[in-house]
């Protein structure tokens, strides 16, 4: 058994890892993709040679602090089954921690471990509208994948929608790799970034980043539409073009198109947290659900720890802080520091945080769910992609009777299908929080194993029919 | 709607939709629907099949809602594929040379 397990390679895990092995402890981190750095630090694959950014060099200095320390790095590694600690039976001891991960070789391995701390990252939030199921549609932040760690265009001409800083930071990249960006439609008012200013200005660094995007687009002539959203993709089996129209009503424009990148916001990938049953809170302007923390990020579940925006949206820049932090009272529970010794290390990444925190807690709120985009979904629009259930059928299912989002998922079969609710969980809830009184009430789906899909014959082994027990016939 | 339909719209306008002036491994071979593909070794595979012009991955369960990259990072299992006969995620496969894959 190791002393700490940390789920999630991004600038969270990555630091708590690292952390936690530069003071003793046995350490082993999981993450999916074939190299460290997550999605905002994501490795180029081997034999790329990218161009360096800013965003590379921090990603680079954590995976070089994490390689120098002794924790063990299971990438590409599969994390589908967490267990063990209060998911034991009724009466028992809670058990150690237990992952069971796919291999790379599709092995399935089992890891025990004292402590278990998550930096599970987020998801993008895609409010449903009209045509997004079309081939050409994708997420802000795949784009932003497909850019930087494969250096391909989602396509040749773009329309970057949605909301928050990734919005410019995607529409300048495409512009300067060659792309023309045909609009830049944009949730926002101005009003509301000329809000965030004060915030932002503890990282001139960010600012004059936004600013270079900005100005980029200007120069190239990119229509940027301000309060404007998507109102439908079209085309004949693939994306051709886009509707456009403002926030508050009136005429479409139409904009060709054979790409739309699109993205709401970052909602926190709690499925660990709740598989769990820990505690937790709806903090809208966090990205939504979010394990509840106490200010050393212990959950209510004891040697359950939860850091980065997985818990709670504050950025790329605040998440290591928030690992550190989180690896350190990790590392006082178990005893494998003092009272003393945690006291004087974690004031350090705690200050850090909190410096971070505020410039990545304006931009939380930027991408914080925009309850008039789903009210504006047409009734015939499918919210669930993975079992094709549309607006209509989530709101039937609440005049029906169901009233809290698992019951809506038993009813509609909304959530049920491979992502699991990833996708559509955002607007389903709202759906039903619009109708019950609000997202506390409408609840979450319960967190279930498999965390990912998984295949059967990767969990079955070597068993075989033959090996099934059979029990002796009962005496007559 | 023909499961690749969308390429023979998309190829006049993206016969490649790769980003120039970085260093990328040999291209390997495979085959997507029976059609040759060239693509980096390594390139994750959804990310292949869009740049050559494949945005259609295919017809899934219902035309409505028709197989597609969508978050490229493992979580909205929409790009879902079947690489040398089981069932993967494109934007999780790396390219290797002589890989089958077929829509699912």
């Amino acid at each position: 058994m190791i002393d700490i397990a940390v789920l999630g390679a991004g600038p969270a895990g990555m630091a708590a890892a690292t952390q936690a092995a530069q003071r003793g402890a046995s350490v082993v981190l999981f993450d999916e993709s074939p190299a460290p750095g997550g999605q905002v630090y994501r490795a180029a694959p081997a034999g790329y040679a990218m161009p360096r950014d800013a965003d590379r060099a921090e990603g680079d200095a954590l995976r070089a602090a994490l390689a120098a320390s002794n924790a063990v790095v299971r990438t590409g590694h599969r994390v589908w089954g967490v267990g063990g600690g209060p998911l034991v039976p009724l009466g028992e001891a809670a058990a150690p921690f237990r992952l069971d991960a796919l291999a790379p070789d599709g092995s399935n391995t089992i890891t025990e471990a004292r402590a278990l701390v998550l930096a599970t990252g987020t998801h993008e939030r895609i409010i449903p509208f009209p045509g997004w199921t079309l081939p050409g549609v994708l997420g802000l932040a795949a784009a932003t994948i497909l850019l930087k760690a494969n250096g391909v265009l989602p396509g040749r001409r773009v329309v970057v929608a949605g909301a928050g800083p990734l919005l410019y930071a995607v529409a300048a990249k495409l512009a300067k790799a060659g792309a023309t960006v045909a609009a830049v439609v944009d949730l926002a008012a101005t009003s509301e970034w000329i809000a965030a200013l004060p915030a932002l200005m503890a990282r001139p660094d960010l600012l004059a980043r936004g600013a270079a995007w900005r100005a980029s687009l200007t120069l190239k002539g990119v229509p940027v539409l301000a309060a404007h959203r998507i109102v439908a993709a079209e085309g004949v089996g693939v994306l051709q073009r886009v509707r456009v129209a403002p926030l508050a009503g009136g005429d479409y424009r139409v904009f060709d198109c054979d790409a739309l990148t699109i993205g709401h916001g970052l909602v926190p990938a709690t499925e660990a947290t709740r598989a769990f049953r820990a505690a937790h809170r709806y903090v809208a302007e966090s990205g939504g659900w979010v394990p509840v923390l106490d200010e050393d990020r212990r959950t209510s579940i004891p040697l359950l720890y939860a850091c980065g925006d997985g818990s709670g949206v504050r950025g790329a820049a605040a998440a290591p802080a928030s690992g550190r932090v989180a690896a350190l009272a990790a590392l006082r529970d178990l005893g494998l520091i003092d009272a003393a010794s945690h006291a004087t290390s974690r004031a350090s990444p705690a200050a850090d945080f909190a410096r971070a925190s505020r410039a990545g807690g304006a931009m939380a709120r930027m991408m914080a769910l925009r309850p008039a985009l789903v009210a504006a979904i047409p009734p015939e629009t499918i919210i669930c992609r993975c079992e094709g259930v549309t607006r209509a059928q989530i709101e039937a299912a609440v005049e029906d009777g169901a009233t809290a989002m698992n019951q809506v998922k038993q009813f509609t079969r909304c959530g049920m299908g491979p992502c699991q609710g990833r996708l559509c969980g955002e607007a389903a809830a709202e759906l039903v929080a619009a109708r019950v009184g609000g997202r506390e009430k409408a609840g979450f789906a319960t967190g279930r194993v498999p965390l990912r899909p998984v295949a059967m014959d990767a969990l079955l082994g070597d068993f075989d029919y033959a090996d099934i027990p059979v029990p002796r016939p009962a005496p007559i | 709607m023909d499961a690749i339909a969308g390429r023979d719209m998309l190829t006049s306008v993206a016969d490649d939709l790769r980003i120039a002036g970085m260093t990328r491994p040999a291209p390997v071979a495979f085959t997507f629907d029976g059609v040759e593909l060239r693509a980096p070794e390594g390139e994750s595979l959804a990310a292949a099949l869009i740049a050559s012009g494949i945005r259609r991955l295919g017809e899934g369960l219902d035309p409505a809602r028709p197989r597609a990259a969508l978050c490229m990072m493992g979580v909205c299992q929409q790009c879902l594929v079947r690489v040398d006969g089981r069932l993967a995620q494109s934007c999780l496969v790396p390219v290797r040379a002589g890989m089958l894959v077929a829509p699912a």
